[in-house]
């Protein structure tokens, strides 16, 4: 097994005037878990599809496993578990039914089946729940089900695309403690998510907006190296009003919305503070609190997608 | 309390046409298929019985049975496809459907004509296919007759009775159908045929599809009341499908002269009423499965072969056994075909026809009504399914 | 191959989990058939008709009574004059009239020419051709019998008039019995709407549901999942055929004269075509509607251009040639030899191979048609 457990290199995918992946490159390495960040329709998914054999690439080329994506899907198929973004398992079968009908397409001996299918309904808890129609599940263990339909074959890499959309906060924990438990049995998890904590569960991230990657790295990489400018969390009444404020300061380079608060991005931190107070203070607008903290992972996406957008646009301008 | 009963019927209205105009191909179906399979059918299909595939063996071998046969390789009726040595050749070929009739002229039949003697000739029908069967031996007894006729006369010419005249003349006149075209009777049948299944397999999955996804259930949670759904889902098909019906008549006309004889009006209410049974039978059978794959196989089986075969399109109700007769009371086709037939044929007006349109309107507010009733109940199936795994 | 069995096995599951599919599967058939093998009734007896008697002679009542004897009209009413003819033509309650002039009998007796006329609905041009062919057929039989009475007075010449005489035998369906002609052919629709809806539905459901998706990401080959998915209805199809012909023999009494056997194996060639157009057709679909239109759009030609009711050689050149695409086309040859004729393999072949060429082809398009891909 390669170290390199896929690589990427240049992938696009062009859905007639569209372009949905746009020349994308990356590696993963093996064991790792692996985060592909992005809000909806940034590419994520069509990247995903690309990779499992689900959807030729316009250009370029991807090993999977160590075997080419367009040259040898089949093979690929063999070695990786996918779960998709929207529930794909079969409603009106049981639990031990979707189960036992997958381990028969992965040609799974009845032996290895019957194993297997204990290891999956155990990690997936859904132990004396064999018997239940799979459309009766709650959507945390529906999850949970496709994840262990997906590895029921034990492949080397899996596949999962927003594998915790619509799940309540407790589920999502204990679905990414089952992420871990795979990531240390050695197989590399490459998961897709628009939740920017999660991200924070991956060992190396990707950031990807309007079918490009943006920025990359490690979690703490990313957040201490991408964005230069110190950034003030500022709690004040009337936060959007002091939004709109802000915004039109030329000393203030980016504003947004944190729950109630405002983060603002400044050029130095003291003459920030000062600025602020007092800009609002004209307004009438009460400021409670004005800190410098550390970005955090969201800080960096909205960064990072402001700055890619400025210069989509300052090229379409200058064509 | 709503403001009045039927407020929200706009609503619905306005969301199905919305939804129906962005999926385009199914508009494509409903509005332009009728009229292509009018087209299509229209000029494939007819009710004369001619060319039928004929084999003869004649023992004979002399100038009159040749003239015989002769008789029967020029006329339009029959298809003289072999002339056999012996009989014995006649059963594969007929088993094969190569022929669906032969005819055996024995050995005697020259000698028997000029004695004097009334030959017989062996007519073999293929009963299997009862329609050119009973047909072919019509036809045979006719040419036969006609060819008997004429040895008779030539026969009295000879002896110098030269003014001999056939006795009687039959004056056929056939009124509404000069021509007996049987395209004034395909196409009022096909429109029926055409228009019922289109109709019903359209709307057949209009809620299925629904509960499929999911969004019947933000539906039930909004206070739409089941009639004003129904309503709303009806209505722009309803409007779409006379569009399409009113392609159907036009292409009727102008392709194939069958045009409208009687009351515009009337036909118009005809069109309506039926139309809207048809949508109704559709719904009723959306609200009575729960997936689109049940639905589409109940649409099609219910219209496809109960309108063709019982709604007197090509087999007349008359003779069918009282049992089946009643059944077709329960056909809506059976009754917009008669109506249809009337007035575009006949010219024929209220009087003529209420009681068609009657039933049509029994039919269209039966269904439309059970539909209604039924969306209702389907609120009491929703607590099996809440058994939730819990989180 | 534990592929194709595992998807074969959920696809049973999955059909016995649906309560209204199997009495739709089952169910309907059977009640189709018994429905519909009674309907058809092409022999067109009693007629109801309109007798309008101007000429009140003995042979005007002679040949008039020709008329009401023969069986095949039935006298609703007698009148007058023509003009009260109209109101029972006009609403339906007859479908002819005979109409015997004035003058009928003295110009019979005279030895020249008398004439009949014969009126018929023809907006149910069906019935009307037939009952004309009927009316003219006995006027001219009652032609002849005066010209050979005439003949008789005429005397001399030592002349016999001619008759040529028709035999008419019915092969295979003696009593003309609609229903030995209409059970096969319903036969055969049943089983193609059948086979082809769940063909082309079934796998477009996978699609819509998105499971189609987590199949496609397993190494099941696409020949593993097309047999997979396709055998499940070949069974089906199989049991409601069974079906079919335990009611069409036990119930209608429709004789089976050829070989089952032989039946069967070309039941499953019919299937092959059924089942590929059924295939493609969900090729070309990417939701469930529109898989359903485009089964819909072609049920409708098979049914009516495959000769069952509407015989091909009546149709125009064009559609005879087109019609050899249709699967129909050869299966209602087959159905109605091997069972009303007792036909057998040396009759049959030629159809049999065309069918089966057909069902091959179809067939081989739809897989060729067939990735495991998404777009």
């Amino acid at each position: 097994m390669p170290e390199l457990a896929i690589e990427v290199r240049s992938l696009s995918k062009r859905f007639g005037d569209f372009i949905a992946v746009d020349a994308v490159s990356f590696d993963v390495d093996r064991g790792r878990i692996f985060g592909f960040l992005g809000a909806n329709g940034a590419g994520k998914s069509t990247t995903i599809r690309m990779l499992c054999g689900l959807l030729d690439p316009t250009s370029g080329t991807a090993t999977v496993g160590g075997f080419d994506i367009r040259r040898e899907p089949e093979r690929v198929k063999c070695v990786i578990g996918y779960m998709s973004q929207k529930f794909s398992l079969y409603e009106d079968l049981t639990v031990a039914e979707n189960i036992r009908f997958f381990g028969g397409a992965y040609g799974l001996s009845k032996k290895d089946l019957d194993q297997r299918a204990r290891w999956v309904l155990e990690m997936a808890g859904l132990k004396g729940r064999e018997r239940s129609l799979t459309r009766t599940l709650s959507v945390g263990w529906k999850q949970r089900l496709a994840l262990g339909c997906a590895v029921l074959h034990e492949p080397r890499i899996v596949f999962l695309d927003e594998p915790t959309g619509g799940v309540d906060p407790a589920s999502r924990r204990r679905f990414w403690e089952l992420i871990n438990d795979l990531s240390e049995r050695g197989i590399t998890v490459f998961v897709t998510t628009h939740y920017l904590d999660e991200a924070e569960y991956c060992n190396d991230i990707r950031l990807i907006h309007a079918g490009r990657i943006v920025a990359g790295g490690s979690p703490q990489e990313l957040k201490t190296q991408v964005i230069r400018n110190p950034i003030l969390e500022v709690e004040a009444d009337r936060t959007v009003e002091a939004m709109e404020v802000l915004q039109k300061e030329p000393w203030v380079l980016e504003t947004s919305i944190f729950g109630t608060s405002l983060h603002v991005s400044v050029g130095d931190e003291g003459e920030g503070r000062r600025l602020v107070l007092d800009r609002l203070g004209r307004e009438g607008i009460a400021v409670r609190r004005v800190d410098r903290i550390i970005p955090s992972l969201e800080d960096v996406f909205i960064h990072k997608i402001e700055e890619h957008t400025k210069a989509g646009v300052a090229e379409e301008a200058r064509s | 309390m709503k403001p009045f009963p039927l407020c929200c019927v706009r609503a619905v209205i306005v969301k199905e046409f919305r939804q129906i105009r962005r999926d385009a191909l199914s508009l494509m179906f409903l509005v332009f298929l009728p009229g292509f399979m009018l087209l299509l059918f229209g000029y494939a299909l007819n009710f004369d019985i001619k060319h039928i595939p004929l084999a003869v063996v004649d023992e004979d071998g002399s100038r009159a049975s040749r003239d015989l046969v002769d008789k029967f390789r020029t006329t339009e009726y029959f298809d003289l496809k072999a002339v056999l040595p012996k009989t014995a050749a006649i059963d594969p070929i007929l088993a094969r459907e190569d022929v669906r009739a032969a005819l055996v002229i024995p050995a005697q039949f020259a000698d028997d004509l000029t004695a004097g003697r009334s030959p017989s000739v062996q007519v073999i029908v293929d009963g299997s296919n009862a329609m050119s069967g009973t047909t072919a031996a019509g036809y045979v007894g006719a040419i036969l007759q006609s060819y008997s006729q004429r040895i008779t006369l030539r026969g009295l010419a000879r002896r110098g009775f030269t003014d001999v005249a056939l006795p009687l003349a039959t004056e056929v006149r056939v009124w509404y159908n000069p021509e007996l075209r049987s395209a004034k009777f395909l196409v009022p049948g096909l429109m029926a045929f055409i228009l019922m299944v289109i109709v019903t397999v359209s709307t057949a999955f209009s809620v299925v599809r629904e509960k499929e996804r999911g969004t019947m259930d933000q539906i039930r949670v909004s206070s739409i009341r089941p009639m004003e759904l129904i309503l709303g889902k009806i209505i722009p098909y309803v409007a779409i499908s006379l569009g399409s019906a009113h392609l159907v008549l036009l292409l009727g006309e102008v392709l194939f002269g069958v045009g409208i004889r009687g009351s515009y009006p009337l036909l118009l209410l005809a069109m309506v009423l039926f139309v809207t049974g048809a949508l109704g039978q559709g719904l009723l059978i959306s609200t009575i499965t729960r997936t689109q794959q049940v639905a589409f196989l109940l649409a099609v089986l219910t219209t496809m072969l109960p309108t063709f075969i019982l709604s007197g399109f090509v087999f007349p109700l008359r003779n069918m056994p009282p049992v089946v007769q009643a059944v077709t009371y329960l056909v809506p086709g059976r009754y917009f075909l008669a109506a249809l037939r009337a007035i575009i044929l006949k010219g024929a007006g209220l009087g003529a026809i209420w009681n068609q349109l009657l039933f049509l309107a029994v039919f269209a507010v039966l269904s439309i009504g059970t539909s209604a009733v039924r969306l209702g109940k389907g609120e009491k199936e929703r607590p099996r399914r809440r058994r939730r795994g819990g989180a | 191959m534990k592929a194709i069995l595992s998807i074969i096995w959920k696809e049973f599951v999955q059909l016995r989990r649906d309560p209204r599919l199997f009495p739709v599967l089952f169910v309907s058939p059977i009640l189709q058939l018994l429905l519909l093998g009674y309907a058809a009734n092409l022999d067109v007896r009693e007629i109801p008709s309109v007798v309008c008697d101007m000429d009140q002679s003995a042979a005007s009542r002679d040949l008039l009574g020709r008329f009401v004897n023969s069986g095949y009209f039935t006298i609703r009413a007698r009148v007058g004059r023509m003009e009260d003819i109209d109101p029972f033509l006009d609403n339906g309650k007859a479908a002819m009239a005979f109409v015997m002039p004035r003058g009928f009998g003295d110009k019979l007796a005279g030895g020249s020419q008398a004439s009949v006329m014969i009126i018929a609905d023809g907006a149910e041009s069906q019935s009307a051709t037939i009952g004309v062919n009927y009316a003219t057929m006995i006027a001219g039989r009652y032609a002849q019998r005066v010209i050979l009475d005439r003949f008789e007075r005429i005397r001399g010449g030592g002349m016999k008039p001619v008759l040529v005489n028709a035999e008419v035998r019915v092969w295979y369906n003696p009593e003309l019995r609609s229903r030995n002609f209409m059970v096969p052919g319903v036969f055969g629709l049943i089983l193609m709407i059948m086979t082809m809806s769940l063909a082309s539905m079934g796998i477009v459901r996978e699609k819509e549901a998105g499971t189609m998706e987590q199949l496609i990401v397993t190494p099941i080959r696409p020949h593993q999942l097309i047999i997979g998915k396709l055998l499940p209805f070949v069974f089906i199809g199989l049991v409601e055929a069974t079906f079919v012909l335990i009611i069409a023999r036990g119930w209608f009494g429709v004789p089976i004269r050829g070989s089952v056997a032989l039946l069967y194996v070309l039941c499953l060639a019919f299937m092959l075509n059924t089942l590929g157009f059924g295939l493609f057709i969900s090729t070309i679909s990417r939701t469930q509607q529109q898989a359903m239109f485009t089964t819909t759009f072609f049920i409708m030609p098979m049914m009516l251009l495959g000769g069952f009711v509407f015989p091909i050689e009546n149709m125009p050149r064009f559609f005879q040639v087109v019609s050899h695409a249709v699967p129909t086309r050869y299966f209602f040859i087959i159905i109605r030899g091997i069972m009303l004729r007792g036909a057998g393999w040396p009759e049959l072949w030629d159809q049999a191979a065309s069918l089966a060429g057909l069902g091959v082809l179809i067939l081989a398009l739809s897989v060729l048609r067939f990735h495991k891909k998404l777009d």
